[in-house]
């Protein structure tokens, strides 16, 4: 029997008699239905992105639904804590979308996606977006299954956030600066951003792009499209 | 941040591995790498909290270790310290190799 000596310190209890070094992982189930994604969706790119509320992911991703309609078939999976007004907005323009209401939650896990694809046509599907709940904190510790994650900053946000926020861009592979019709009348350095982010993550990508204006929007799309090429190739490699 | 989801995951991964012995466990040590962004405090509230109402649970001990970040350099081919989450060495070499500060686990449990 142990000891029946309680501490609350952080002291070792008297009396202790042994210990088990362990190295038992906690929070690995969301991990294995990443994988289980990941496993599901061979040749179908997913893109995980995150942000804070209000940093224009919604409209950025009706912008990108109109310039790749043509192109690609695309569908997204939007999470928001309430309400589906997010999937409305993005049916409205003609984009397969579909709502996760997380009930509050702050972030996706997982899961909630897995148990989603049993709601959308993945048939011919050649892009899956999700667009997470607006939160900087959170969503950086859940992997959804992505293949990229990307995550946008507002300029009217402030140029400081990487640092302040730096799992998120830590574990992004695309930072997208958005709201750029507004640089001219914000205190935000794109510059300024771009080092903080590669303070945290050497390798991070950068592109500005303006929803409104249309600015970026085609490189963005552009870097889409290599994305889903080089997917479905390494698919045709592998095959 | 997901206070109870961790504590729920330790008595889960407890009753898993100890099924046999939960109840001699006098402590747990929990090692909590700083990119997890753990709060050994807010740990340590919802873990009394929520164990208060488990018989298996409520006398074992929590303590948390926060783990801070660690890099490779593969130009000095070294570990290097990750301050104020700036992965980039003493050298001006940014590196993204984590050698230590994403895990988060359980390290040691007493009996």
């Amino acid at each position: 029997m142990g000891t029946v000596v309680k501490s609350k310190s952080n002291e070792m209890p008297v009396g202790s008699i042994k210990s088990d070094d362990t190295k038992l992982n906690l929070l690995k189930a969301n991990d294995f239905v990443a994988k289980a994604i990941k496993e599901k969706l061979p040749n179908i790119l997913v893109i995980n992105i995150c942000s804070s509320p209000g940093s224009g992911k919604t409209t950025l991703l009706q912008e990108t639904g109109k310039l790749l309609r043509d192109k690609i078939k695309m569908a997204v999976l939007v999470g928001d804590p309430e309400t589906d007004r997010d999937a409305e907005r993005l049916k409205s323009v003609g984009i397969e979308a579909l709502q996760i209401v997380t009930g509050g939650m702050c972030h996706i896990e997982a899961q909630m996606i897995y148990q989603a694809l049993d709601h959308i046509n993945l048939e011919g599907l050649d892009l899956l977006i999700i667009e997470n709940v607006g939160n900087l904190v959170c969503p950086a510790a859940f992997n959804l299954g992505e293949d990229y994650r990307v995550t946008i900053l507002a300029s009217t946000e402030g140029d400081d956030k990487p640092k302040k926020y730096p799992r998120m861009f830590l574990t992004s592979e695309l930072m997208i600066v958005s709201k750029a019709d507004l640089l001219p009348y914000v205190p935000f350095s794109v510059d300024a951003a771009t080092k903080d982010a590669r303070e945290v993550n050497p390798d991070l990508e950068v592109i500005t792009v303006s929803s409104l204006n249309g600015e970026g929007t085609s490189a963005w799309c552009e870097w889409l499209l290599s994305k889903v090429k080089e997917k479905k190739a390494k698919l045709a490699v592998n095959a | 941040m997901h206070e109870v989801a961790i504590i729920e995951d330790i008595v889960r991964t407890l009753e898993e591995q100890y099924a046999d012995r939960v109840m001699n466990i006098s402590k747990v040590e929990i090692e909590a790498g700083l990119l997890c962004n753990v709060q050994p405090i807010l740990i340590q509230n919802a873990y009394e909290a929520l164990v208060a109402s488990m018989p298996s649970m409520v006398n074992i001990e929590l303590s948390i270790k926060i783990l801070p970040i660690i890099a490779y350099c593969k130009e000095c081919k070294a570990n290097f310290d990750v301050i104020k989450y700036t992965f980039v060495c003493s050298c001006g070499t940014p590196s993204k190799q984590i050698i230590q500060g994403e895990e988060l686990r359980i390290s040691k449990v007493f009996f």
